[in-house]
Order: structure tokens, then sequence, then C-alpha cells
């Protein structure tokens, strides 16, 4: 819990995290549309499923996996609850 | 009473649409188990009881925002075309995404039929959803349904029924948290007064509230739009957010409200299988194996099939033969029924289905399995090289099957640089008739490695290709947002029925065009015009050390690709190639075949999706392409 305070790329959580979305940066307004409407909202939580150091992220948001591509990973900002 | 109405099947991707669809009309549809397969609208009719109704299938959508070119085509279906009616389908293992979009269909105010699909799933997870509380909450009726086993669907499509001839409107009513919905009245009463659209004012509303910039246009009072700016800033000054922010997670906290209200847990549900087996698919390391040997299985089981059962079936025609010949024809007539027609027939059958077959159906089971997107997880890296992200990497292998789906299955990308890259792939992938010529010659005549060296050539030039175009085309890929279907067991019925509708296509379109190039063949070497035109290719021939005929026949594969095998056949009278070709030039006619167009369907999926300029540039150049590195083998070849 120590590190609630720290703000990373949701890129660079390692497998098994757990962490809080914060913001976007410069995604561009159609992708960070598309994110909030599959759940990857500023409060949620978002568990990291799968992310190797190349290839797309896999996460765990709203009871379902998504696949987020590991260019536009590197832009959501995000709070680590859990590593 | 005799009437006529339209409705659709709409909801988020890879819910179900598509199989209820083919269920309630005998359809057609294409389905299996990852988002974005259906791309273009498709419709069926149902006549019962003096009303007929049309269906239609709809794409995919996860929000009455644009996206990507196919939810653009749900969308302007549903908002400007009006459907009587819409079925909302809705993944009942996924509630909170699924009841999100439905909210906005409920914004939309048109009347619904909510199908709480998967219902399988969420029993096999040890929960029951109200299905009674649900539907009081949304003012909708719901029925549970679960499509592949055909349940629940008689009484969905009974409620549907109902709902069209009572007269009453079925429209949902959802509130939201007081600070939006203060607005949104506000919001309101001024469009009540100013406007005249086909759209409700309360979607006007909110769509303003939410700076839709579609919505926006199409607005021209300043009043309301200087009304919708001011609410939107105390919105965004009162939530810390951007305004797009606050009124999604408005609609999420509705929906999961919604979900949690009607979710009851009855037991401890199975773990989750599918997490399980992700973490073998999609490991570093095993994943890549298990992929590996998973392609090289799929070789040789439908190469070692085909070999088998094409020699079977080819034998049928020295069965008949005899009878035939007895018959009392002139000899020309003789010739064009059967050598053209009926010998056409049977070898379009022998040398094309055995290898079809088996592999549609493994095909099948990696769609319906879902198996489909891990492949895509795993190869994601590689697609980035090429240009395309993960999800382009389902039309391409699409492409194994028929580059015409595959090249309408790109319109999941977003973007039109991505599309184009992605379609000039995928025509190099070798789709099931050029596998026919890997296989059915090259493999059968030179062995299986040499069949493979083909494929190895192939992905190569498909490698190259796409690293080129990438580097040398304008932008960047754009990324990957994409749902990850769970993995499940498929369903044989399903699988069945999916290898079948691709094996029809094959009878009903395929057949005849092969039929009637074996008769035009067998015209022309009746009237003696093969020579001139040989002679007319024998540059080309030489240059690729093939025999002239070889040559006809391969100009002929631009109808179909098997038909470079079949027209062969046709000259030899035997298929066994190897008493007109040398292993050379079988080698180089394989090649040759695997890499040009494809075929005319292919051409004109491409001038549909890309334009005519750019589907001539594809077609030249791989024609072009593919003679050149014929030449350029042969040469090599020749020399060592
Ligand atoms: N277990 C289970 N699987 C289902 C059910 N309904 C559909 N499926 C499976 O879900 C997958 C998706 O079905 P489709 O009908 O292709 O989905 P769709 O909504 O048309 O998807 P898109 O065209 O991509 O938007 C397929 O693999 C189906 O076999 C169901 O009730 N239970
Ligand atoms: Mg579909």
């Amino acid at each position: 819990m120590e590190n609630a305070e720290i703000r990373v790329a949701l890129s660079d959580v390692s497998e098994g995290g757990k962490v809080k979305v914060v913001g976007f940066s410069n995604v561009g307004a159609g992708f960070t549309r598309r994110l909030q409407e599959m759940g990857v909202l500023p409060g949620e939580t978002v568990n990291i499923v799968r992310n190797a150091s190349y290839g797309p992220v896999e996460i765990r948001v709203k009871g379902s996996n998504l696949l987020i591509g590991r260019g536009i990973a590197r832009k959501v900002i995000v709070e680590v609850i859990d590593e | 009473m005799n009437r006529f109405f339209t409705i659709a099947l709409a909801g988020n991707a890879n819910v179900g649409k598509s199989v209820i669809f083919n269920q309630l009309t005998g359809g057609n549809q294409i389905t299996g188990n990852w988002p974005g397969k259906t791309v273009e609208k498709a419709e069926g009719f149902i006549e019962q009881e003096g009303i007929k109704i049309r269906i239609v299938d709809l794409p995919g959508i996860y929000s009455l925002s644009t996206y990507s070119e196919e939810e653009i085509i749900a969308r302007e279906f549903i908002a400007k075309e009006k459907p009587d009616l819409v079925i909302d389908v809705i993944d009942a293992s996924n509630l909170e995404r699924n009841l999100f979009f439905l909210l906005q269909l409920v914004e939309l105010e048109v009347p619904v039929v909510v199908a709480l699909n998967q219902y399988d799933i969420v029993e096999e997870q040890g929960i029951e959803i109200d299905d009674k509380k649900l539907s009081a909450f949304l003012g909708l009726p719901v029925v549970k349904t679960i499509a592949t086993r055909n349940k629940g669907l008689t009484e969905l499509f009974e409620t549907v029924k109902d709902a069209l001839l009572k007269e009453e409107k079925l429209t949902g009513h959802i509130l939201y948290g007081k600070e939006v919905e203060d607005r949104i009245r506000k919001m309101v009463r001024e469009i009540q007064h100013e406007i005249n659209s086909i759209y409700p004012a309360r979607f006007i509303a909110i769509k303003l509230l939410e700076k839709d910039p579609a919505m926006v246009s199409e607005i021209s009072s300043p009043e309301i739009l200087s009304l919708a700016e001011t609410l939107s800033k105390e919105l965004e000054e009162i939530h810390g957010e951007s305004v797009e922010s606050v009124i999604i997670s408005e609609r999420y906290a509705v929906a999961s409200r919604i979900a949690e209200g009607v979710s009851i847990r009855k037991k401890e549900g199975r773990v989750n299988i599918s997490d399980r087996l992700d973490r073998i698919f999609l490991h570093r390391v095993w994943g890549n194996v298990i992929l590996a040997f998973l392609v090289l299985f799929v070789f040789f089981f439908v190469f070692r099939f085909g070999e088998f059962f094409s020699e079977k079936i080819g034998e049928l025609s020295k069965i008949i033969e005899p009878y035939f010949v007895r018959l009392p024809l002139p000899p020309y007539l003789r010739d064009i029924i059967f050598k053209g027609g009926i010998e056409g027939a049977i070898s379009g059958i022998a040398i094309v289905l055995p290898y079809i077959a088996p592999f549609y159906f493994i095909l099948s089971i990696l769609e319906d399995s879902g198996f489909l997107a891990r492949i895509a997880f795993l190869t994601d890296n590689l697609m980035h090289k090429l240009g395309v992200h993960g999800k382009a990497f389902i039309p391409l292998f699409e492409s194994f099957g028929c580059n015409v789906p595959a090249i309408m299955g790109t319109r999941v990308m977003e973007r039109d640089r991505d599309r184009f890259i992605a379609s000039v792939l995928a025509t190099l992938v070798p789709c099931s008739a050029r596998t026919v010529v890997i296989l059915g010659l090259v493999a059968v005549f030179l062995g299986p490695l040499y069949a493979l060296l083909i494929y190895a050539i192939d992905f190569s030039i498909i490698y190259l290709v796409g690293v080129l175009l990438n580097k040398y085309m304008k932008g960047t890929p754009s990324g990957l947002i994409m749902e990850m279907p769970r993995l499940r067991k498929p369903v044989l019925r399903i699988i069945l029925r999916q290898t079948w509708i691709r094996l029809k296509e094959f009878f009903t379109f395929a057949m005849p065009i092969i039929i009637c190039a074996n008769i035009v063949m067998e015209l022309l070497i009746l009237t003696n015009s093969i020579e001139p035109l040989s002679g007319f290719l024998n540059p080309l021939a030489r240059f690729m050390g093939l025999p002239p005929l070889a040559t006809v026949a391969l100009i002929f594969g631009v109808f179909r690709k098997e038909l470079t095998l079949i027209m062969l056949a046709t000259f030899l009278g035997t298929t066994n190639f190897a008493l007109m070709l040398s292993p050379q030039q079988i080698f180089i006619f394989g090649l040759v075949s695997v890499i040009y167009i494809p075929c005319v369907a292919t051409i004109a999926a491409l001038v549909r999706e890309l334009g005519r300029f750019k589907a001539f540039l594809i077609t030249i150049g791989e024609v072009v392409g593919a003679f050149i590195l014929g030449g350029l083998v042969n040469l090599i070849l020749t020399l060592f």
C-alpha cells in the first residue's frame, strides 16, 4: 500500500498488479473515448493480467479482459494499489 | 392483419447476434469467438401468421459515438433507418459493459427487446440473473437465451412479435444522477421549443453535453449550443474531469447499479478455465511453441487427408468414362459434355474438396474456441513490424480461408492506412484455393518439404511487403483496444454449420466457374485455338521455364486459383502432373500460382473496399511481381 501515491504508465505495471486509473496523456481523443467506453475510466480499479516487455497489455476491467496495445498503454496514467 | 416490420439485432461485439440471426432466419452469417466478425449488415426474412419481419444483423457496437467503420454502419442503421424494434443482444456474463450500450439505446428512445444471451456461461459461474427485476429496472422486456443451444429463441421471437403488434411504444426509462439529470432537463426544455430533428430531445441534449462533434455540427441554434457549453463547463468543474468522462462514468454508474441489483450469487462458480489455459497459451515461450506445433499439425493433417481422398475421388471419372463413351453422341459434343463438363466437375471436386473440407473444419474450431484471438495476441509484435496491430491479424488469418471476407474484415481497423496495408497483405496470404495448389501439386509430387518452402517464401514476401509499406507509407500504425474473448469449448453443431457455410460457397460459387472454364477450355482445344494462345504466351513461358500450356492454365487461374491445377489436369487428361512438368517446373508453377493476385472475386473486393486505383495498383503489382519471381527462380535453378 505504500506505493499508493506513485503514478506510472499502465505499461510499466508488472503482471498481477492492481492499479487505479488516473488519466490519459495525449492518446488522442478517439482512443481516450474508446478506453473510457470500455470501462477504463478515471477512478476505476484495473488488474494487470498479462504484461510482457513487448506486445499488448492484457487487463481485467468491469469483469472482462481487454487487450491494450503497448503504445496506448504507455499513455494511460495509473496509481499502483498493489504490486 | 398483414404487416411488414424491420427489426435489427444490435449489441456489443461477440455477444451472439449472428448466431441468433442464423437460428431465426436460417441465414449464413459467419460466427466465431472474437469481436468484429460481422462488418456489414445482413438481412433475412421471417413470415408468420400474416406478418412479415425483416431481420437485420448488425456489426458489434460499443457506443453510439463513432469509432471504427463497422460500428458506424451499425449506428447509422439504428439512428437513421429507424427499425421498428431493436433486439439488444447482451452477454449476460459481462453485464456492465453490455448495459452501457443498452443505456444509449434507451437515450435514443428506440423500442428495445433485450436478449439476455450466453446465459449458460453465467450459470457456470454460479450466478443467477433476475430477469424480471432487470426488466423492471429498464422498462423493457427481457428474455433469457442460450443461442448456441437454440434455447429461449422461440420465446424471444414471440416477445418481439407481441411488442411489434402492440401499439404502445417500448422505450425504456433511465435516470442519471441529479447533477447530470438536472442539466439534461434544462437542455431538453430548450431543445423541445427550438429544434425539429429525427432524434429525440433527450438524446440531443446528452450528445450536446458530451460535446459529440457530429451532433454539435448538426445543431444550428447558437443559443442551444452556448447553453450546452455552459452546462458542460459546470459539470467539468463539479467533477474535475472532462465532461466526456463525466457522462461515460454516469452511464457506467447506472449500469453497475443495475448489474449489482439483478445478479445473485448462487454458488461458488467453476474456476475460470480460460484464465488458466491462457497462462500456457499466451506464455512467452510455450505459447509460441504450441502455435508452431499447431501450424505444422494442420499442415500435415490437411495434406494427408487431402492426398488420400483426392486420389479416391479422382478414380471416379475413370469408372464413369466407359459408360459415357458408349452414348450415341457426336464426338465433339461428347468431348464438350464429358471432358469439359463432367470431368471438369469431378476434377474440381477431386482436386479441391478433399483439401478445403478438413481445412475449413479446423479453421472453424480455431474460430469458435477463441484460439484465434490468442494467436492475435502472440503475433501482435510481429504484426506491428508489418504496420498492422493485433486486431488485423484476425482478418489476415481468415485470409487462409478466403481473401474476400478478409479484405472486408479489415474494416475493424480504424484507419485507411492500416486498412490498405492489411488488405495488401491479405491478398498475399495463401487462401484455401492456393492451399490446394501447394498441397495437391507441390506436396504430392515434390514432397511436403517443398510445399513448406513455398509457404516460407510466401511468408517472407508478406513480411517484406509489410515492413516496406509500413516504412514508406505516411503515419504510424494505430493502437489496439480489443476485448479478449474467453476461451470456450467449441460446439460441434456450430462448427459443422460454419464448415458447411464455407463449403456451400464452393459448390454454389466456385463449381459453376470451374465447370464453365473447363468447357471453354475444351472448346478452345476443339477449335484449335490453344496453339495461337500459347504461342502468344510463349515468351512469358520461356522466361519462367514453363511449358506454354502451363501459362495458359495460369491465366485461367485468375478466375479461381484452383483452376490452374484443374486446367493442367484437363490438358493432361490425368492428375499425374509429373507427366508434363519437371520437378523444377512444378515448383515454379506452384510458386507463381500462389503469389499472383488471387482471383477476380478478390479484385472485386479490393475495388469495393479500397477504390479502383488502389485495387489496380495491387493487382498489377502482384501479377508482375509473381512473374518476375518465377523468372528469377527459374534462372537460379537453371544456373545451379
Ligand atoms: N456458450 C455460449 N456461447 C455462445 C452463445 N451465443 C453465442 N455464443 C458464441 O459466441 C461467439 C460469438 O457469437 P456471434 O454470433 O458470432 O457474435 P456476434 O455478436 O455476431 O459478434 P460480432 O459479429 O463480432 O459483433 C460464438 O463463438 C458463438 O458460438 C451462448 O448463448 N452460449
Ligand atoms: Mg456477428
